[in-house]
């Protein structure tokens, strides 16, 4: 119900703003001022694990320019950073290191995972030491496959991130995750245990498909 | 001279800066979503696998041989093989009927571009592709190809690489002559002997 109504009110709101451009008045939403605001302004963390970090620094090099999409600013601080790219393997000695780092970043805070191995570990995944994707522990908003992906690609998934962040509502069921405020902003960071990292995963963020077998 | 160094550094900056406004080769950003980099003809990122005629399902030529899925290092490729045979329709098989695959998965959440599985396939039906604007945000529906995701007409392969495409249409053909000179030479010799079923042996792995 709600949500119908949402839409009707979204078809005449765009009606009427189009009739208003026509006749030379601009107008806007909160919601699209807000989002607006957000998505050409992400600033990146100075953060690189393994060889596809070298594609990220070639990506804000002068040649594909990450900073045509606001993303000028690699900060050094998590705590003026908004977007963290994983770029590369996440070793399970330096996962708690990247949790902890994602915790210290302000609301509201993106996540891209860069190539296989922060996906799902790549080739390593078989390995005792390495992280089995970085989503077992933070939200992934954008995945990248390849390996690792070129400098157009991390752009491509930049895009894709600025169109996630355009999408998002304020209001509603559908509102991103920073909004809901019972929905942590932290997430537990794991220890060391005997044989694996402990807890193995953060079952509030990785819910992954149930393999059924017949 | 102290400081030398910088001012040389600095006089390069401004030789760039001002010489951008006449000379385009000293522009050097590549504006990427509206012009892009022509890829070299070997770049790769995935695989697909190549199909024939206009249907992508009965012209693939892959026959489910499982030697890429063997072969693969990060173990990337699942195939299933299918139980009963279809006929030839990508014309490479000497019209013999050939099992296909009933299920053929990249995960190409792995994959690690290495082209292993291109070179150990013997019936030319997987080849890398140079796609790479493939950002997801569905970590499992998005990143798990199935085949009819991975099929890609000959044609593509043809644009992508037309080098390594021509040899590659050069051996089919070259296969293929052989494949049907044997019978012809066989029939001529003992008109009641059957040909070898060489394709069925080879898939038997």
């Amino acid at each position: 119900m709600r949500a119908g109504l949402g839409g009707v009110m979204d078809e005449e709101l765009k009606n009427l703003k189009a009739e208003l451009s026509k006749h030379g008045v601009f107008t806007t939403t909160f919601e699209e001022l807000y989002n607006w605001g957000r998505k050409n302004s992400v600033w990146p963390l100075t953060f690189g694990l393994a060889c596809c970090a070298i594609e990220m620094i070639a990506t804000t090099m002068a040649r594909y320019d990450l900073a045509r999409f606001g993303a000028e600013v690699f900060r050094a601080s998590p705590r003026q950073a908004d977007l963290i790219i994983v770029s590369g393997t996440v070793t399970k000695k330096m996962a708690p290191q990247v949790v902890r780092l994602y915790n210290q970043m302000p609301e509201p805070k993106y996540v891209i995972a860069m190539g296989a191995c922060a996906i799902s570990g790549g080739p390593f995944r078989d390995g005792y030491n390495v992280l089995k994707g970085i989503d077992r522990y933070i939200p992934v908003d954008v995945h990248i496959p390849g390996c690792p992906p070129r400098p157009e690609a991390l752009i491509d998934a930049f895009m894709t991130l600025q169109k996630k962040i355009d999408a998002q509502q304020l209001t509603g069921e559908d509102r991103p995750r920073h909004l809901k405020e019972d929905l942590p902003s932290e997430f537990p960071v794991p220890e060391y245990g005997e044989h694996d990292l402990e807890p193995p995963n953060n079952a509030e963020v990785w819910n992954p498909l149930k393999v059924i077998q017949k | 001279m102290l400081g030398i160094g910088i001012i040389q550094g600095l006089v390069e900056t401004a030789r760039n800066f001002f010489g951008s406004y006449t000379s385009k080769q000293r522009l050097t950003t590549v504006q990427f979503p509206d012009e892009r980099l022509i890829q070299p003809e070997a770049a790769r990122v995935f695989p697909f696998l190549v199909y024939d005629t206009d249907d992508w399902e009965k012209g693939l030529r892959c026959v489910a041989c499982k030697i890429c899925e063997v072969e693969c290092p990060p173990q990337c490729i699942s195939i299933t093989k299918s139980a009963d045979k279809k006929p030839d329709y990508s014309g490479i098989y000497s019209g013999k009927p050939q099992f296909y695959p009933e299920k053929f998965d990249i995960d190409v959440s792995v994959c690690m571009s290495c082209q292993i599985c291109v070179e150990v396939c013997p019936f030319e039906a997987i080849k890398m592709d140079n796609a790479f604007e493939l950002s997801t945000d569905d970590r499992f529906g998005g990143l798990m190809w199935d085949k009819q995701r991975l099929a890609m007409p000959n044609s593509h392969y043809q644009a992508i690489h037309p080098t390594d495409a021509a040899e590659s249409d050069a051996a089919l053909a070259e296969k293929k002559a052989k494949a049907e000179a044997k019978p012809a030479a066989a029939a001529a010799a003992a008109p009641a002997k059957p040909a070898p079923e060489k394709a069925g042996a080879a898939t038997e792995r």
